[in-house]
């Protein structure tokens, strides 16, 4: 590994580099600075946090949780209305979710006869267990919705498109993992709502043809919701789950970074190409892309960028130069993650704790009577994200509604990317993807709505401000 | 030209195909591990009593079984019949409750209506309700064979009475 930045840009004065080589801490007095000058802390921090371009890159790369950040970013990546930070928020909700998570099991056993009478403990005899409940339910809740909008966000912005097809696919994936999550943690709490709503849920499932009831019989082991399906869901809550999603969610944010963000650029259409680092085979992008597809691919770059009109930084990481990080940017284009998108990250993620925070305080997560497989309630409904499915299975033939629709829809999502071949992402330029999704957005919803708010006993149809039946 | 097989290529399909043999292993033990074994909460033979405690136009709930025992009059020989209806609605699953009020099968989660022999009446449910085989020995004890489900009959079978005997349960006092 050499140690080696070129950096050219023209207000970093050559003296401040010398603070980065080693030995080069600050040499004032005072006690704080005698512990940094100590070998303890120089083994545990390389360099000291210098405000400078080289400073500022080195943060990034000495520092193995901001490796996932590339050193640089377009400026424009830090508009809230470049991406609203919808996958960000996502990642915090899942992390305060693993915090919360953590704190309910230790005071949680996944068994019938015990699972009830926990949820009520934590309730009245466990300091803040009934704020932390809350909190786990509103964030689990607010994910769902997140990751929705942030996949709807995707779509709009044509984000989706060459390189980055394949995160796309990730994506739906974790979209997949995040229902998993809040479909198996909806029955832990063992009561009422959670038996019924998870019954329907897994009847669902049913109508698949010939798999279908082996799916089923595969996820609550056994004739009906018991003691086997509260274990089942409890290990995928608890272990399969998160593991999956930890893994799919560091590829799919490792590949943001490497695919290159979607930079709105002035005079070229909508969200051209802006590659952070473009993969040797360079693909061909179409001509309206811009400045960034006239580059030759990484590994021809020289270790110096060549003199060009000196509008060009060209900063190579410490690892080997055969690898491909290699960043080039505009030079009124760019921006040092470490500060400015790591500052608006820790807005946002206390913003949104804040907002998680607030729920929790004042809107108490429901809980129904205990689980009573004899006493059905008027209506049952599965979890707010599935009722769209039974909403559409009330209006046609199973085989349409439980088979044709989620199927279709599912692959056509999943292979979003390979099936729209237009190359264009302005909204103008591809009426015809744009029409389609929304449309099928608009069904979507107005079938959750309906299910969700204008459903009665015995499915009749009810004003939602006579009576609600939503359940969350 | 023939195609030369070197070591490397056997030995790369050979890894291939290994690999192959041992995500299917792990597929297949993982398969095995979790599918349930028998299902335990129905599978064996349920005595429901003697053949002349049943009442035609009634249904008797078997929670042990999980299943109504019903008695319904055949329009073909006049006499009555025995059904033994798992509680499941085919629909999504809930518990459908029998309504005395009007002698059908209401289900109160979704709409669905049975007859007393499970017909489909109206309702999301995609047929009517499955039933077990009974059976009735000489001294007329009835035995209801909960380990065999029979689909129950599609939405033309129309074989016994399906009008209401009085006002319905499901769908509007909550």
């Amino acid at each position: 590994m050499t140690d080696q930045i070129v950096d050219t840009d023209p207000d970093s004065p050559s003296p401040e580099r010398s603070g980065l080589e080693p030995g080069g801490y600050p040499v004032a007095e005072g006690p704080f600075q005698a512990v940094q000058r100590s070998e303890a802390w120089q083994s545990v921090f390389r360099h000291p946090q210098l405000d400078t371009p080289r400073g500022r890159a080195l943060q990034s790369f000495s520092n193995v949780f901001l490796h996932i950040y590339p050193v640089k970013v377009p400026a424009r990546v830090l508009r809230l209305r470049y991406s609203f930070r919808l996958g960000y928020i996502a990642t915090v909700l899942f992390a305060i979710l693993l915090a919360t998570g953590v704190y309910l099991m230790f005071f949680y056993t996944p068994s019938v006869t015990s699972a009830y009478g926990d949820m009520q403990k934590l309730r009245t005899g466990v300091g803040f267990g009934q704020l932390v409940r809350n909190v786990h339910r509103w964030s689990a809740h607010l994910m769902v919705l997140v990751v929705i909008i942030h996949l709807a966000r995707v779509f709009y912005a044509g984000a989706y498109k060459r390189p980055r097809q394949f995160n796309w696919v990730l994506g739906v994936g974790l979209l997949a993992i995040t229902l998993g999550f809040s479909f198996t943690g909806y029955l832990l709490p063992w009561d009422q709502l959670s038996y019924w709503a998870v019954t329907v849920g897994t009847g669902l499932v049913n109508y698949i043809p010939i798999f279908g009831s082996t799916v089923r019989d595969l996820l609550i082991g056994g004739e009906q919701i018991g003691q086997a399906t509260l274990l089942r869901f409890y290990a995928l809550h608890v272990a399969v789950l998160p593991i999956s999603l930890a893994l799919l969610l560091t590829v799919h944010i490792w590949r943001v970074r490497k695919d290159g963000f979607a930079v709105q650029r002035g005079g070229h259409g909508a969200f051209a190409e802006e590659a952070t680092e473009l993969p040797e085979m360079n693909v061909v992008l179409p001509p309206a892309v811009g400045t960034a597809a006239a580059e030759p691919p990484v590994s021809s770059v020289p270790a110096v960028a060549p003199p060009d009109d000196g509008r060009r930084v060209r900063l190579l990481g410490v690892v080997d130069r055969q690898s491909v990080t290699a960043e080039e940017r505009l030079t009124d284009d760019t921006v040092f993650t470490w500060p400015h998108l790591l500052v608006r990250h820790v807005v946002v993620g206390l913003g949104t704790s804040a907002v998680v925070l607030a729920l929790g305080v004042f809107f108490a997560a429901p809980l129904r009577g205990i689980a009573n497989p004899n006493l059905t309630p008027e209506p049952a409904k599965a979890p707010w994200y599935f009722v769209g499915l039974q909403e559409l299975l009330n209006h046609f033939d199973p085989l349409v509604a439980g088979i044709f629709v989620p199927t279709a829809a599912f692959v056509v999502f999943v292979l979003l990317p390979y099936i729209d071949r237009n190359p264009y992402t302005e909204a103008r330029r591809r009426k015809v993807a744009i029409t389609i999704f929304t449309t099928v957005l608009v069904v979507a919803v107005s079938l959750t709505v309906v299910g969700a708010l204008f459903r009665g006993p015995g499915w009749q149809l009810i004003a939602p401000w006579r009576r609600s039946y939503l359940e969350l | 030209m023939a195609r030369t097989v070197t070591r490397r290529s056997v030995l790369r399909t050979g890894w291939k195909i290994g690999g192959g043999l041992l995500v299917a292993a792990a597929g297949w033990t993982s398969y095995e591990l979790l599918r349930p074994l028998t299902s335990t909460a129905a599978g064996g033979k349920i005595s429901v009593g003697n053949k002349a405690d049943f009442e035609v136009g009634k249904a008797k709930y078997y929670a042990e079984g999980r299943l109504y025992v019903t008695a319904v009059n055949d329009p073909t020989t006049n006499k009555p019949q025995l059904f033994a209806l798992a509680q499941k609605c085919p629909h999504l699953g809930c518990r459908v409750p029998f309504c005395d009020s009007s002698g059908r099968f209401e289900c109160n989660c979704h709409g669905s209506i049975f007859n007393l022999a499970g017909e489909w009446i109206q309702g999301p449910a995609p047929r009517g309700m499955d039933s077990h085989p009974l059976t009735v020995d000489a001294s007329g004890n009835v035995v209801v064979d909960t380990s065999k489900t029979t689909s129950g009959p599609d939405h033309s079978s129309n074989v016994y009475s399906k009008t209401a005997k009085g006002p319905a349960c499901a769908g509007g006092n909550g």
